[in-house]
């Protein structure tokens, strides 16, 4: 009895983990298809009906494959599900629609006046018809809309719409509102055609920043004065809301529009009504009917589906790229054949924490570290030579670009500055600072204590965790003892945004890359008086270094316009730098990397084939000049 | 337990084992002293060197050579240079660019050469070719002016003060140097990893480590699981209620939060191994405490427990002189599992970032992470995680084996 | 009848507490971490903002919304009411997603995943087992090394080697994502294939592991079976071997019923590294992304479906044994 009981149950348990195993095969299949339906739903729904019915011109349900000859593939740039379709709020994490600073905005789908490209630093209109222009104080950029500039509902793109954009991003304070507001005091829109947009000015009716407005031309994707009006409605005119809409209505200028999206993949399918496709702008359509993304979970993942071909353009740092193409033998390209076969535009850079007595009192400290470090393994390991060593590049505080270079005199700070790995430098400048050992532990000493600091950088960014253990490895040299820290970022950025922090003494962060205000946006983030003591600082000078005379410096060049006066100006604030020593560059560094398969797609951009367009993963800034050149292979 | 003894070294599994523990635990003890040494230092600049032996170009320059004329040298260099697949490339070239090749014959390599200076052309960009197939054939021509290069390398050496090069030495294509004549030679049998670090010197350290990282790890565990287990089954009721309460929620709960949660209040710096062994120990006991608590409950109304009781001794003495012995087996085996598997979790742990913070001290997670970190398994090299798996497989697999011998010498009824 | 209803009382009594401490538990433990989720959001959105007070604005706005400002009691019971709704409220990380919708879009990949793999690596484990035991000598000896072997090789290190061997090297299938890179999910045959391509390696990743592990369970289970007295006496009574076989595995199956309705409960931990070296979506990988985000309304969530799972395995297994087994009932009356 008992036994048929106990072959009983058996049975029944094993029938019912068998059906639950089917279920849960078919599980996969209904799971996936219901994804669309969802993220395609508005979340918000619209409480005021449209009076005028826009034409739709969302396709039919996706489904189905994506044709590989009509697709091109990215991967780097989108990490995580995204969230919203809210060009004018935050947390979007929609990085193919809605990413990127002035040194290049992404526009696949919102626009901006002007794309810049960071070869050679000029703007070229986009929204905007022709140059803009200055008055003559510098208080007053105006800029022309081109006629032929299209919303995705057939309404013209006009100077309101710039004026409304501005205009809510300083009401709400999202990122166009905090980081222009302060610089502009308004933009008047002419005519429709016409905008001004107005520096705001310093009690000698000077203009602030006038580098700030040539950044809003590149860095601020425009939005229709139709949809923000809508938007405002529906959320009752709070801010918080606006920020956090999901926008699925959104309207878009830009070439291309959401196709599909879940935690897997996002998906744009070309607008065949874009406006630019008019002979006043591309006079054709991008040549990719659909630009996709995979989600990959890691950097190896993404690397692989590169190597496998189903990755076209891949924003990642790939160590030892070469490998690929002379091991593997794969068709895959850089920018530059050789090393470091990109654009170098950023410096990713240690910080030390002013909030340290030992070394905000130590200049002689500061400069011995930053001398024994050996930038040669840095940049070897870490960025296995995708950058330019010190010797080829002296630091300083411009990034490798020839137009930055030019801009300070190389012979008046040639002896302050050095290539690392020098021990014996770096003991001698202590010694003769009074920084001695005393005690025989080996370590030397600050006010008969220890000299004791820590190296932070987020956990997983591993080429910054490679530099810190080699700043580590450098104290070991120099009597100093450096240990690591690698908190999770979640953790990292709340601390070395504060202001106050004395946890993380080095810590590493990039200042900013290229755009028309750098490097005076770089040089103010590197000694500025603008951002210290501000809480949650993610702007610049995050050691909370503090010198006058260099931030008075810093406040002429914006206004600065002769160029003798200007080298001046740089070359003085590259000696205060390399002699005070408040950061210091650890490599030089792509602000996106840009490594490109052509099994499918060719004639992306490269270094010797003259057109110019910058390896900015063909959709940032001028970069995006690359999606109408594409051909297919064979 | 001298009878024991015999009976356990008689079987073939634990034997195994045994064998292949002590094999490992020798290696650690013998490799260092052979190549001693800081096993963190990065003695590498790059990442990934592949295994091999490396001679130093430098030294072997100032070595005396030897000069051999050894048969088909020059086919080797050729073939090293100019593959098959370059040749058919050069084939395409010619193609593209119009030129006849009906009468080429392939293996003619002066032909193919003479033929490809009259017709490359480096700014060519034939139609429908690819960058990455221009930037080939850029490398290609490289390779072919090396091969039409004459037999002689000269040396060069900058002068000082004039600035010029000066010649210092010339090489010939048919100078050998014997290797034992080379000041720095090194030997890397598992090559270097992401950070430059010899990977051999490194596994060999790391697999020390995490035995002791097991070994703080299963004795936790074992302690905490082995104290409550007794005390609930010997005790039962409410005593036994509230400790298997205590050991529910540890098992409903993810060990992993307890994890993040003690190693962030203790500080980053502190998060070492040893710290690390503890915190493991401290969440995965609940398993033994069950198991030893059922084997309690089976042996508390055995008879000699229950004299014991009668004559009154202590609850302390019971346990120790009465049950524990009988279980003492049973605990041992327990033991093993735990240190194997806290080996496992550290792996674990450490391969997601939740592992040991430590930079001074190399443990098999954190070689494993670096090695995925750095693409290792995408980038084909090998050497930096395949020895890795094998070593925590060969430990937890010796361990495993031994624990089996040990339960068929205890279990008569599991002998076959 | 009563013992039954005093012993399953008792049982429910006991599982009921360690549910509600384990809720209260997997709903503080998150919240000790030291990072600040919410001035991470904030700093997101205040990238360039050089107002103190506008920043400091937002952070209000913020803790207000996510209720972080209120003392954590009654944070729980504000989190107790709605998680009953199935609400676990916004997700820190992928904010303004909530937790639920994160969840639901992922489980489905979990479970798809992990249970199949589950079952078939305990089937062909036991029958492995089964038969060695059987069959003994040349097979057995061969087996149990080779099983134990397999068991040994931890999770992620067979996910890696079959990734190299089978993905990257051999091509066999693809080793990343749910499904094809080129596709966007419909009822198509093709899109079905594709899923079930993507499925090969992280299937048997977790499949070649467990089998190891089950194969010796059985075949030491199934050994003592063997060598157990009734067997002994059932053989002195002529009764046939087939039907004496037929008992044992039935008797030696039960521990490892134990077994499956374990690891069926612990299934989402058990993901976590096959789902991550494989990019595969799901649960495990979504845990993952929330611990090193600090976002503890998903923490608790993911944290609490494991509880529950967990705690549903070990209460079932406790009633059924409570019927099935008369040991388990001696030691009640006891």
């Amino acid at each position: 009895m008992k036994k048929k009981t106990i072959a009983l149950l058996l049975a029944l348990v094993m029938a019912l983990s068998l059906l639950a195993g089917c279920g849960g095969n078919d599980n996969q299949t209904p799971s996936t298809p219901d994804t669309p339906a969802t993220t395609d739903t508005p979340t918000t729904p619209d409480p005021t009906p449209d009076p005028e019915p826009a034409p739709e011109p969302e396709p039919t349900t996706p489904g189905g494959d994506l044709p590989r000859a009509e697709t091109l593939y990215f991967a780097g740039q989108q990490w995580g599900t995204v969230n919203s379709w809210n060009v004018i709020g935050t947390n979007q994490n929609n990085a193919m629609a809605i990413a990127g600073t002035a040194s290049g905005y992404r526009t696949l789908m919102f626009e901006t006046l002007y794309m810049y490209n960071p070869l050679d630093g000029k703007l070229t209109g986009l929204l905007a018809d022709g140059d803009y222009s200055w008055n003559a104080d510098q208080t007053e950029l105006t800029v022309k809309i081109k006629s032929a500039a299209k919303w995705s509902d057939g309404t013209p793109v006009t100077a309101g719409d710039v004026k409304r954009t501005f205009d809510i991003g300083v009401q709400i304070a999202n990122g166009t509102g905090s980081t222009y507001g302060a610089y502009i005091s308004e933009i008047v829109a002419q005519d429709d055609a016409t905008c001004i947009i107005k520096a705001a000015v310093n009690d000698a009716g000077q203009p602030k920043n006038p580098l700030k407005l040539l950044d809003f031309l590149s860095g601020t994707p425009i939005a229709q004065t139709a949809w923000i009006d809508k938007v405002v409605e529906r959320n009752g005119n709070d801010s918080v809301s606006i920020l956090n809409d999901a926008g699925d209505d959104v309207v878009w200028s830009g070439p291309y529009t959401r196709y599909y999206a879940d935690d897997q993949k996002v998906v744009f399918i070309r607008d065949d009504n874009y406006w630019g496709q008019d002979a006043s702008m591309w006079g054709k359509l991008p040549v990719p009917k659909y630009i996709a993304h995979t989600i990959y979970a890691d950097n190896p993942a993404g690397e692989n589906a590169l190597k496998a071909g189903e990755v076209d353009v891949c924003q990642q740092f790939i160590g030892n790229i070469q490998d690929l193409w002379l091991k593997d033998g794969l068709p895959i390209s850089t920018f530059y054949q050789e090393a470091p076969y990109g654009v170098c535009l950023t410096m990713p850079t240690a910080w030390y924490n002013m909030n340290i007595p030992v070394l905000a009192e130590n200049p002689a400290l500061r400069k011995a570290i930053a001398m024994a470090v050996d930038y040669d393994s840095i940049i070897a390991n870490a960025m296995t030579n995708q950058s330019p060593s010190f010797a080829d590049v002296p630091r300083s505080l411009m990034n490798p670009t020839d137009g930055e270079q030019a801009l300070y005199d190389h012979a008046a700070v040639k002896d302050l500055q050095w290539t690392g790995n020098d021990a014996d430098g770096a003991n001698a400048l202590l010694d003769e600072a009074g920084l001695v050992d005393t005690d025989g532990d080996g370590i030397r000493e600050w006010n008969g204590e220890k000299i004791s600091l820590n190296a932070c950088c987020p956990n997983g960014w591993t080429d910054w965790q490679a530099s810190m253990e080699i700043v580590a490895a450098a104290g070991e040299k120099i009597g100093i003892e450096i240990t690591t820290n690698y908190p999770e970022y979640s953790i990292y950025q709340t601390v070395f945004t504060d202001p106050a922090q004395t946890e993380y003494q080095i810590f590493m962060w990039s200042p900013e890359a290229a755009s028309p205000s750098n490097p005076w946006q770089r040089v103010n983030q590197f000694l500025g008086k603008e951002y210290v003591g501000v809480s949650n600082n993610w702007s610049g000078n995050w050691g909370q270094y503090v010198n006058d005379e260099a931030d008075e410096l810093i406040l002429k060049i914006p206004t600065t316009t002769d160029e003798n006066e200007l080298k001046d100006i740089y070359t003085r604030l590259t000696e205060i730098y390399l002699t005070e020593v408040p950061s210091f560059s650890l490599m030089y560094r792509p602000s996106v990397f840009h490594a490109v398969n052509e099994s499918v797609w060719t004639n992306f951009p490269s270094g010797d084939d003259g057109r110019g367009i910058p390896p900015m993963d063909c959709t940032d800034g001028y970069g995006i000049a690359a999606l109408y050149d594409l051909e297919l292979v064979g | 337990m001298k009878n024991t003894l015999r009976q356990v070294f008689h079987s073939s599994k634990f034997v195994g084992g045994f064998v292949i523990f002590m094999l490992l635990v020798l290696t650690m003890i013998i490799y260092p002293l052979i190549n001693p040494g800081n096993p963190l230092e990065q003695i590498g600049v790059g990442t990934f060197a592949e295994p091999g032996t490396y001679v130093s170009l430098y030294d072997s320059l100032s070595s005396p050579t030897e000069t051999m004329r050894l048969p088909g040298a020059d086919e080797k260099r050729l073939v090293r240079s100019l593959t098959g697949e370059d040749r058919v490339a050069m084939v395409e070239w010619f193609t593209a660019a119009g030129v006849p090749v009906d009468d080429l014959d392939m293996t003619d390599t002066d032909a193919m050469l003479d033929l490809w200076f009259a017709n490359y052309d480096v700014s060519a960009k034939p139609k429908g070719m690819t960058m990455a197939k221009r930037n080939y054939y850029q490398r290609l021509n490289n390779n072919l002016l090396d091969i039409r290069a004459g037999d002689t390398l000269i040396i060069a050496d900058k002068n000082d003060e004039t600035g010029e090069l000066e010649e210092k030495k010339q090489v010939n294509k048919t100078d050998y140097v014997n290797i034992g004549e080379v000041a720095n030679v090194k030997t890397l049998p598992l090559g270097t990893d992401n950070f430059g670090r010899d990977v051999l010197k490194q596994l060999v350290s790391a697999c020390g480590t995490s035995i002791r990282i097991g070994l703080v790890a299963g004795i936790v565990a074992t302690l905490i699981g082995l104290s409550l287990g007794l005390l609930a089954g010997y005790l039962g009721g409410i005593a036994d209620d509230l400790i298997m309460f205590i050991t529910n929620i540890f098992t409903v709960i993810p060990g992993f939060i307890l994890l993040i949660l003690i190693t962030n209040s203790v500080g980053q710096e502190q998060r070492g191994a040893t710290l690390v062994a503890v915190v493991i120990g401290l969440t995965s006991w609940t398993w033994t405490a069950r198991s030893v608590r059922s084997q309690v409950i089976s042996l508390r109304n055995r008879d000699h427990v229950n004299l014991s009781k009668l004559s009154g001794h202590s609850m302390v003495r019971i346990v120790l002189t009465d049950i524990l012995p009988y279980i003492a087996s049973y605990v041992v085996m327990a033991f093993i599992l735990q240190v194997s598997s806290g080996i496992l979790a550290e792996a674990q742990l450490s391969l997601l970032g939740l592992g040991p913070r430590t930079t001074t001290t190399a443990t098999l997670g954190l070689m494993m992470n670096w090695a995925m970190l750095y693409s290792a398994h995408t980038n084909g090299s090998w050497w930096a995680y395949f020895p890795v798996i094998l070593t925590i497989t060969l430990i937890s697999f010796s361990l495993n084996l031994m624990n089996t011998g040990l339960d068929q010498v205890f279990n008569p009824t599991l002998r076959d | 009848m009563k013992g039954y209803r005093k012993y399953f009382g008792k049982k429910i009594l006991w599982f009921v507490l360690t549910f509600i401490i384990a809720v209260i538990l997997n709903f503080i433990l998150p919240r000790l971490m030291p990072a600040d989720p919410v001035a991470a959001i904030t700093g997101k959105l205040a990238q360039g903002m050089t107002d103190t007070s506008a920043v400091q604005e937002i952070y209000q706005r913020y803790a207000e919304e996510f209720g972080t400002d209120k003392p954590m009691l009654e944070q729980f019971f504000i989190w107790c009411g709605k998680a009953i709704r199935g609400d676990f409220g916004l997700s820190f990380s992928q904010y303004p997603r909530s937790v639920s919708d994160i969840i639901s879009s992922a489980i489905g990949w979990t479970i798809a995943l992990q249970l199949p793999a589950i079952l078939v690596g305990w089937l062909l484990g036991n029958i492995l087992g089964a038969v060695a035991a059987y069959m003994k000598k040349g097979f057995d000896k061969v087996l149990l090394p080779v099983s134990l072997f397999m068991s040994n090789v931890p999770a992620f290190g067979m996910a890696v080697i079959l990734l190299v061997v089978f993905g990257v090297n051999l091509k066999w299938a693809p080793i990343a994502g749910g499904y094809a890179y080129d596709m966007i999910p419909n009822m198509s045959w093709r899109f079905i294939a594709s899923v079930i391509r993507h499925y090969q390696l992280p299937f048997w990743s977790i499949v070649l592991v467990s089998i190891g592990g089950q194969a010796v369970g059985m075949r030491s289970m199934s050994i003592y079976e063997l060598n157990a007295d009734y067997v002994k006496y059932a053989r002195f009574l002529g009764i046939k071997d087939r039907k004496i076989v037929g008992y044992v595995f039935r008797n030696a199956m039960l521990p490892q019923v134990t077994g499956l309705a374990l690891s069926i409960g612990t299934m989402i931990g058990g993901a976590l590294v096959a789902e991550i070296i494989f990019s595969y979506p799901g649960l495990g990988s979504t845990m993952y992304a929330a611990v090193t985000a600090a976002d503890y309304p998903l923490i608790s969530a993911t944290t609490l479906i494991i509880t529950i799972m967990v705690l549903l395995a070990t209460f079932l297994l406790d009633i059924i044994y409570g019927f099935i087994d008369p040991r388990v009932k001696a030691a009640q009356i006891d």
